[in-house]
């Protein structure tokens, strides 16, 4: 406990890591973890970038989370969509998101992509491949739009489209075929949902809607659930129990204090 | 054999109308053995929030200390309850610090906000969130709890009818794995009070 | 799945000479899940025996209407889930069987006598067994609904319900409580044809929802006196 009550500076803390490895040689096969299992998606136009994503979840062959957000924010003008394992995703974005946000409190200036690409990839490498986040980073800043992917081990590339996760195969197709120099907005847009949605449809690891981000000069604009293309079917039947169907062993009520007299402060 | 079924055990959490609800079963076993019919894996944390361990029953304690003490500390510095979202973020972190080197749990935070909004999330052993507006679940139990629950769940129930839907659902899931059962317990969080009951169930 | 047919791999403690140059293992690992859930119920009267139609692998859809339940005779219909050539197999084999009966005995077989075939039929490849998880569900000679499971190496029994395939796992819990009333004080009204159906219909949804191997189409058999009837409806694409 002694290690919990120490304040701790930040970084990871590897103290269960010698038991892991214990049980794991005695045998044990270590739990699965959350994987995205994803279609991401981006792609550049005329005056700017889109990003898209799918939103399902998995684990193993089950579907965890059937609404996941996949494009995280970095800045106000830079987008990052993830793949690989969800955690990763979701942590490494928002701590390069934090440490932006800071270097734009001291410096009074605009995010540029290449500090957060360059964070990102750094981070990445220092951790050797250990972090399973694959990342398609967009934004718009005075170089104009950019896009570039980058892997787990730290590498990056500048494309004018880009797909990765286990759907990118289907969505590469659409893209290849659709994608041209000076897309208009809304063409672009199309492309990448379609890209999504091939996805969506093709591979199992995708699945339920399309997330879009589109960054353009000083504007950005997320379009969250742009398509549905599973709707869900209403019930056949009704499942609602009559109330007493459950039996009861033991039943203690604990009564809260509802506070109504004035108005407490707000604190938060 | 993995450590997260080591011990067994389900927890699953539902949102109703103004109000939410968490169950667990109560086996602690070590493998097919069942040690103990009182282990409930659910802990409350603040009096409207409630926390989910499933996993290993060594980290399951470990951590619901971890999360008590946390938990303190915010309400000293910060003179308020901590907030079921906020404990969830707490959650998180705590987890994915120990990235590569995780406990074996499988989380659910279950609560109503200071506003009485309901709160359920779920999380995988390091820490990924998945906030849902209807059910989360975890445990042994977790794919015959999905199964059901996709079915089951409706919005807006009240309390009572919801304390129905969770506690079928767990039943007649519990039932159906072996690491999972030996009785149940439901926690209803309602704006006024906290219900708990104790389910009669097969106890094999 | 993989086949290494034609060549003995000899692993490193083969290379290295340790073990004396001898081969000491042979790769060889020919199934494959191709996933899929199905799902029999039987009544007073009636059973109903209902499968999806995709076929898949790893995280590939290699068909979206692909039948997993076939129809055998006018009382019995025969769904399996696990490793599709086998499941092909085995169908066939079966059918093949029956005809022979059929010629031999000049009628057609019972549900009872199909059950049987099917398990000697598995245990026949004991060593090697189709991996396939068989369901059966008809009426049987008093014109009573009936469903057997039966494991992969033939082993067999009764059951008012009964879920194989990748879904099943998620779908026995529900269909306990709404079929066989588990867990319910309160409610145990026989289940009519119809409500069976839509519970059927809502159980495939909520496990499409949430099993990635289950969707697409499900095709429901319903066996009455009457014969065998078939009904479509649609599942999850994705």
């Amino acid at each position: 406990m002694e290690t919990n009550i120490i304040p701790r500076k930040g970084g990871f803390n590897f103290d269960n890591y010698k038991r892991n490895l214990f049980l794991e040689q005695k045998g044990l096969t270590l739990p699965k973890v959350t994987k995205t299992g994803t279609t991401i998606v981006g792609a550049l136009f005329k005056d700017g970038v889109v990003l898209g994503a799918d939103t399902r979840a998995t684990g193993g062959s089950i579907v965890q989370d059937k609404d996941i957000i996949k494009i995280s924010y970095i800045a106000p003008n830079i987008y990052c969509c993830g793949a690989g394992t969800a955690a990763d995703t979701l942590f490494t974005t928002a701590l390069i998101s934090s440490q932006l946000e800071l270097h734009r409190l001291t410096t009074g200036r605009q995010s540029r992509f290449n500090s957060a690409e360059t964070m990102l990839k750094q981070l990445l490498f220092r951790h050797q491949g250990h972090i399973g986040a694959a990342l398609i980073l967009g934004g718009y800043d005075i170089n104009g739009p950019v896009l570039a992917h980058i892997y787990p081990h730290g590498s990056s590339e500048h494309h004018p489209y880009i797909t990765m996760g286990s759907g990118s195969l289907a969505a590469v197709s659409v893209l290849e075929t659709r994608w041209t120099k000076n897309l208009e907005r809304q063409d672009a847009i199309d492309m990448v949902k379609d890209a999504v949605e091939a996805g969506i449809f093709n591979d199992l690891g995708s699945g339920s809607n399309v997330n879009l981000v589109v960054i353009e000069k000083n504007k950005t604009e997320s379009l969250r659930e742009y398509s549905k293309p599973t709707p869900h079917h209403p019930k056949n039947c009704d499942y609602k129990y009559k109330r007493g169907t459950t039996a009861i062993l033991k039943e203690s009520i604990k009564d809260l204090v509802v506070v109504t007299d004035g108005e407490a402060m707000d604190i938060s | 054999m993995s450590p997260g079924s080591y011990n067994g055990g389900a927890v699953v959490a539902m949102i109703g109308k103004n109000c939410v609800a968490i169950a667990s079963d109560k086996r602690f076993g070590v493998q097919m053995q069942t040690i103990g019919t009182e282990f409930s894996k659910v802990f409350p944390v603040t009096e409207k929030s409630y926390v989910g361990l499933p996993g290993l029953t060594t980290d399951t304690q470990t951590l619901q200390e971890i999360f008590r003490f946390k938990a303190n500390m915010y309400k000293l510095r910060e003179e308020r309850e901590i907030e079921p979202r906020t404990l969830s973020k707490l959650v998180s972190s705590t987890l994915y610090e120990r990235r590569w080197g995780p406990y074996f749990v499988h989380p659910l935070v279950a609560g109503l906000d200071k506003n009485n909004q309901p709160f359920i999330c779920a999380m995988d052993l390091i820490g990924c969130i998945t906030e849902t507006c209807d059910f989360v679940v975890g445990g042994t139990s977790e794919e015959n709890l999905f199964g059901i629950c996709e079915s089951v769940w409706e919005p807006d129930l009240e309390p009572e009818d919801l304390f129905e839907t969770i506690s079928q659902a767990l039943l007649c899931s519990i039932d159906r794995d072996c690491f999972a059962g030996w009785g149940a317990v439901v926690h209803v969080i309602t704006p006024e009070r906290v219900i708990t009951r104790t389910l009669k169930s097969r106890m094999d | 799945m993989n086949f290494v047919p034609t060549a003995l791999e000899f692993d490193t403690y083969g290379q290295n000479g340790q073990n004396g140059g001898v081969p000491t293992s042979l790769y060889f690992d020919p199934y494959d899940n191709n996933g899929g859930t199905a799902l029999g119920l039987s009544g007073e009267d009636y059973s109903i025996v209902a499968s999806d139609t995709r076929q898949s692998s790893g995280f590939d859809i290699y068909s979206r209407c692909d039948q997993k339940a076939t129809k055998l005779t006018e009382n019995s219909v025969l769904a399996l889930g696990g490793f599709r050539a086998d499941g092909r197999s085995l169908t066939k084999r079966i059918i093949q069987r029956m005809e022979w009966y059929r010629h031999a005995h000049e009628k057609e077989m019972s549900f009872r006598a199909i059950s049987q075939l099917l398990s000697v039929t598995l245990y026949s490849r004991r060593f090697f067994p189709y991996y396939a998880f068989s369901l059966l569900g008809g009426l049987d000679e008093n014109g009573k609904g009936v469903v057997c499971s039966f494991d992969s190496v033939g082993s067999y029994h009764d059951e008012p319900s009964c879920v194989v395939g990748s879904g099943s796992a998620l779908m026995q819990s529900f269909v306990d409580n709404q079929i066989a009333f588990h867990n319910q004080q309160v409610n145990n009204e026989p289940i009519s044809l119809e409500k069976a159906i839509r519970i059927v219909k809502d159980s495939f949804d909520g496990v499409a929802e949430r099993d990635i191997y289950t969707g697409d189409s499900l095709d429901i058999f319903i066996i009455t006196r009457d014969g065998v009837t078939t009904e479509q409806y649609p599942l999850r694409k994705d």
